[in-house]
This record gives C-alpha cells, sequence and structure tokens, in this order.
C-alpha cells in the first residue's frame, strides 16, 4: 500500500473513538464526599478569618491570596461591656415587631445585600489590596419553595486599602472592568444558618436559651470561640428572612455570648446608623449592627484588631449592609 | 433559562464572587456542580485514583487562590479545569504510559475485516477508541489538553482559551491541526493490516 492511497478517518469516526475512549471510569462517592468534608473542613472556619491555612502554596508571580502575619500578642483592646450589650441586644429585641410585613400573593420579598469585600494580591516586593463593591439582590417568592430570583453585580467601584490602583496596574495586578451583572433563577436555598429557609427557621426554637443551645451546638468546634456563633447568627441575619419572632429570640440568645460587646454606638453603614455588637477572636472582630429604635439588622463588619498581612490593625475588610422590602415583582426594586 | 438540573447555575454562565469573606457556602456549591464531571473528565485521563487525588487538591488549590478568580474573566468551570490541567502536568507520564497500554491491550480484532473503505459503523468504537489511543499519546499534552477538554469536558473554544490561559484563535487552530494530525495519523483497521503484512 503506498502512502497516498492511505485511508484516513472521517470527522465522525474520530468522535466516535473519543466518545469510546477510556469512557469506562468509575467515580467513587464515598471518595468525593470525603474530598468534600476535606475542602469544607478547611473552608469553614478558616476563610473568614484570614489565617494561615489560607496562605497560598502557588509561588505563582501573582499570587491572590492571603498571608500569614507573624503572632503578636494582642494589645489591651476595651475592657468587656459584656452586661451593657446584653441590656442594649434585649432592648432590641423588644423593639422588633410581633411580624414582618406580609408578602402576598404574586409579590416578592426583596432583599439586597451591599457588600464591600476584600480582595488582596501578594506580589513581590509588596502587596495590594482594596475593598470591591458587590451588590446582590434576591426576589423571594411569597412561596419560598419556588425558585428565587438572584441578580450579583459588580459595580466595579473599589477603594484601595494597600496602595493605590495606578500602582496596582503598574505593578501588573490584573485589574479588569466589571462584568455585566448576572441574573439567574436559582433554587430554594438548602436550609442552615448559612443558607436558611423558611422550613428551617420554623424549625429554630423561639426560646433565647434553646435557641443559644442550638447555636453553640450547630458552631463547629473551632479557634475562634464564641465569635463563631456571633458569626453563625450574622449568616443568617444576613438572609434577611428571619422571620420577627426568631430575630427577637436570636438577638435574647446573642445577649447572653460572655464576650459580646458594644464595639460602636454609632456604626454608620451605608448612611444608617445603628449599635455594634462585636467580639474577637484575636486576629479580626465581627460586628453585627442593629438599629436600636426598630430592632432592625443593618449589616455587619469585619476589622482587623491587630497588624497582620500587610494590613495595620483597625483596617475593615469587609462590610455589608442589608435591606428588605416587599415589591410586586421579580426584578422590581422598591421605589 | 436555568432549568437545568435541580436549580444549578449553567456552567456556561456561572461566573460567582468567591472573594467574599464566606466562601464556604460558595465552594460547597461549587464542589457538588463540578467534582463530579471534573473526575470524570480526569480520571479518564490518568485513572480514577489520580484522579480523586486531582479533584481534591484542585479544589483546595481553588480555594486558596479564589482571590485570583475574576468572574469577569471567566466562567468558574474554566477556572477550575485550568487549575486541574496544572496539577495534571505532573502526571503526564502516567497518562501516556495508560494510553499506549491501551493501544495494546484491546480491540485490534476488527470483528468484519476486509471490509474496503473508510473505518465504518460496522467497527466497534472500542476498537476505535484504542486505535486512536496510540495516537493521542503522541501528542503535546498542550495539544492533548485542547482536545480532551473540548471532546471529553464539552467545552466551547472560549472556555478551553480560559482555562489554557492562550488566545481563543490559538484554540481553534490547534484543534483543527490536531484533529486533522489524528484523522491521518490514527492507524485504520486496513492501513494495520497492509503494515503487518510487509
Amino acid at each position: 500500500m503506498t502512502e497516498n492511497v492511505r485511508e484516513i478517518w472521517s470527522d465522525d469516526d474520530l468522535d466516535r473513538a473519543l466518545a469510546a475512549l477510556h469512557s469506562e471510569v468509575d467515580t467513587d462517592e464515598r471518595a468525593l464526599a470525603r474530598a468534600r468534608a476535606e475542602l469544607t473542613g478547611v473552608a469553614e472556619p478558616a476563610p473568614r478569618r484570614y489565617r494561615a491555612r489560607l496562605a497560598a502554596a502557588a509561588a505563582a508571580a501573582v499570587v491572590a491570596a492571603l498571608v500569614a502575619g507573624l503572632l503578636v500578642v494582642q494589645t489591651g483592646s476595651a475592657p468587656p461591656r459584656a452586661s451593657a450589650a446584653a441590656e442594649a441586644l434585649n432592648s432590641a429585641a423588644d423593639r422588633i415587631g410581633a411580624s414582618d410585613p406580609p408578602i402576598g400573593p404574586g409579590q416578592y420579598r426583596y432583599v439586597s445585600t451591599h457588600a464591600w469585600w476584600l480582595s488582596m494580591f501578594m506580589l513581590e516586593p509588596r502587596g495590594f489590596s482594596y475593598l470591591a463593591e458587590n451588590l446582590i439582590e434576591a426576589w423571594v417568592p411569597a412561596d419560598q419553595r419556588q425558585r428565587w430570583l438572584e441578580r450579583r453585580t459588580v459595580t466595579g467601584a473599589r477603594k484601595w486599602v494597600r496602595g493605590t490602583e495606578a500602582e496596582a496596574r503598574a505593578a501588573g495586578v490584573p485589574i479588569e472592568e466589571a462584568p455585566p451583572p448576572s441574573e439567574e433563577w436559582n433554587a430554594p436555598p438548602s436550609g442552615g444558618w448559612q443558607r436558611p429557609n423558611e422550613q428551617w427557621l420554623a424549625g429554630l426554637p423561639r426560646d433565647p436559651q434553646q435557641l443559644y443551645d442550638r447555636l453553640a451546638a450547630d458552631a463547629p468546634d473551632n479557634d475562634r470561640g464564641d465569635t463563631e456563633l456571633l458569626v453563625y447568627a450574622a449568616d443568617a441575619l444576613r438572609s434577611g428572612l428571619v422571620p420577627a419572632d426568631v430575630r427577637a429570640a436570636l438577638y435574647r440568645a446573642l445577649a447572653k455570648l460572655p464576650g459580646l460587646e458594644i464595639t460602636d454606638r454609632l456604626a454608620n453603614l451605608d448612611g444608617r446608623t445603628g449599635t455594634a455588637f462585636g467580639m474577637s477572636d484575636g486576629d479580626i472582630r465581627h460586628e453585627i449592627i442593629i438599629d436600636p429604635e426598630t430592632g432592625a439588622f443593618i449589616g455587619e463588619r469585619e476589622t482587623t484588631v491587630r497588624d497582620q498581612d500587610g494590613l495595620t490593625a483597625g483596617t475593615v475588610l469587609a462590610y455589608t449592609s442589608v435591606t428588605t422590602a416587599v415589591v410586586d415583582a421579580a426584578g422590581a426594586r422598591p421605589s | 433559562m436555568t432549568e437545568s438540573g435541580a436549580g444549578e447555575v449553567p456552567a456556561e454562565r456561572d461566573r460567582p464572587v468567591l472573594g467574599g469573606p464566606d466562601p464556604m457556602i460558595e465552594f460547597g456549591r461549587l464542589f457538588d456542580a463540578y467534582a463530579a464531571p471534573l473526575h470524570r473528565y480526569l480520571a479518564r485521563r490518568v485513572g480514577s485514583d489520580v484522579a480523586h487525588d486531582l479533584v481534591s487538591e484542585t479544589f483546595l488549590v481553588a480555594l486558596n487562590q479564589r482571590h485570583g478568580y475574576d468572574p469577569r474573566r471567566a466562567v468558574v468551570r474554566s477556572w477550575l479545569y485550568g487549575i486541574a490541567t496544572n496539577l495534571l502536568r505532573r502526571h503526564v507520564r502516567q497518562e501516556v504510559r495508560r494510553l499506549r497500554a491501551t493501544a495494546r491491550a484491546v480491540g485490534w480484532a476488527d470483528p468484519e475485516p476486509g471490509h474496503e473503505g473508510r473505518v465504518t459503523d460496522r467497527v466497534d468504537a472500542a476498537a476505535l477508541a484504542a486505535r486512536l489511543a496510540g495516537a493521542l499519546a503522541e501528542l503535546s499534552e498542550g495539544d492533548r489538553d485542547v482536545l480532551l477538554l473540548t471532546s471529553w469536558a464539552g467545552f466551547d473554544s472560549t472556555e478551553v482559551a480560559d482555562a489554557l490561559g492562550i488566545p481563543v484563535g490559538t484554540v481553534r487552530s490547534r484543534l483543527h491541526r490536531v484533529r486533522t494530525w489524528l484523522r491521518a495519523n490514527a492507524p485504520t483497521h486496513s492501513t494495520v493490516e497492509e503494515e503487518d503484512r510487509d
């Protein structure tokens, strides 16, 4: 057979062969479950607190990650004002009405989360970081078992925390324009402190002590102490879906947290002012901010309490404000 | 338009914000959406056991580097497979050994020998695959990435480009070149028979 009559495969043959090659592979579900547990075991307590575990192994030129600082003795913060905090929280709980504004058939609860989140870029010899503005909006149907509309917008607005945009660009930090907003109809959340849904919320105890016990039982064992309980409560409150009675009980439960203190009487988030209740794990102070007049959950804030990762003590790592309203259509904003 | 599965975001539009202070929720979702197909893709290349390790490693690297993911630049699936592709580099020799073993082990028995013309539907798909395997082993790793991300992972050219960090035009021309080469160089039944007789 000479070369010029050599047969060749058709595209179809090639595709069939590719489809068949090594097509019989087994995925071990248990191995995947282990990998997932390993991932979330790392992820659950650690990433929120910008610690050593987050130091990226990658030695790439641009490592966008958070690098562990040296352990430094924590310097004196204000003395605990636990009783004042408890009093203020119980008072805020008293101000919460008996119920939330009702949602009629066909209407939606609109939950807007306005967040500034820190991005860090570790470059040699210096790093850069900025807070990026994100707007996450959810339209929750009256029947919460139906799909929810979610819209995510990265506005492109940035507040530079370390370095300037010009310096970062000059150093090669990849900074691009904001993408168009994404909009999806998603399945309702699965339940839990991080993804609360109606059914899960209904199952929570209304008794503050029982709710406290539940919170303590659900928050994983970790080296963050009781701060993790505050974070778990904040996770649920941030959803904007915690009903009035549970919210009041949750405030009263948090009032039992020994280390919780009033950290700011006039915390301002997006122009709304409230009382900040905070706890520190030695690295980061986590605060929830509550309107003392109405008991509304305004938002939360995370701040460094010591110099770390090139950030000075007192740097705001993230802040989020939450507003809710009832609207007539998915995609509509309150007027 | 997002009526797929249990309400997941379709992969071609999935651009989550991962840099937030609370990544656990997103990473749990990402794992549930992408770990199984990623495992299957990697298992077809380097075998199931290594693939399990690679999946685990991919997500841990992704978690550590989540601030480097820019949802404006690529869908998250491309980013994850890009990480996996880098990790796969350590297993190139294993992949090539595996392809050669497949080429040797099965498929040379044509169920209906003697047919003329192109390889036809009568040829068992497994036999075709075995013939292809030897030719795949000859490709460069980069060429194999483009071909298999397209064929096995189901990526379009843009997603392949984003995963590999190369221009989309390069992906298209490389894919065309690789397919042309394979069609000409993967042995057909009869060429092998002829060569064997020679």
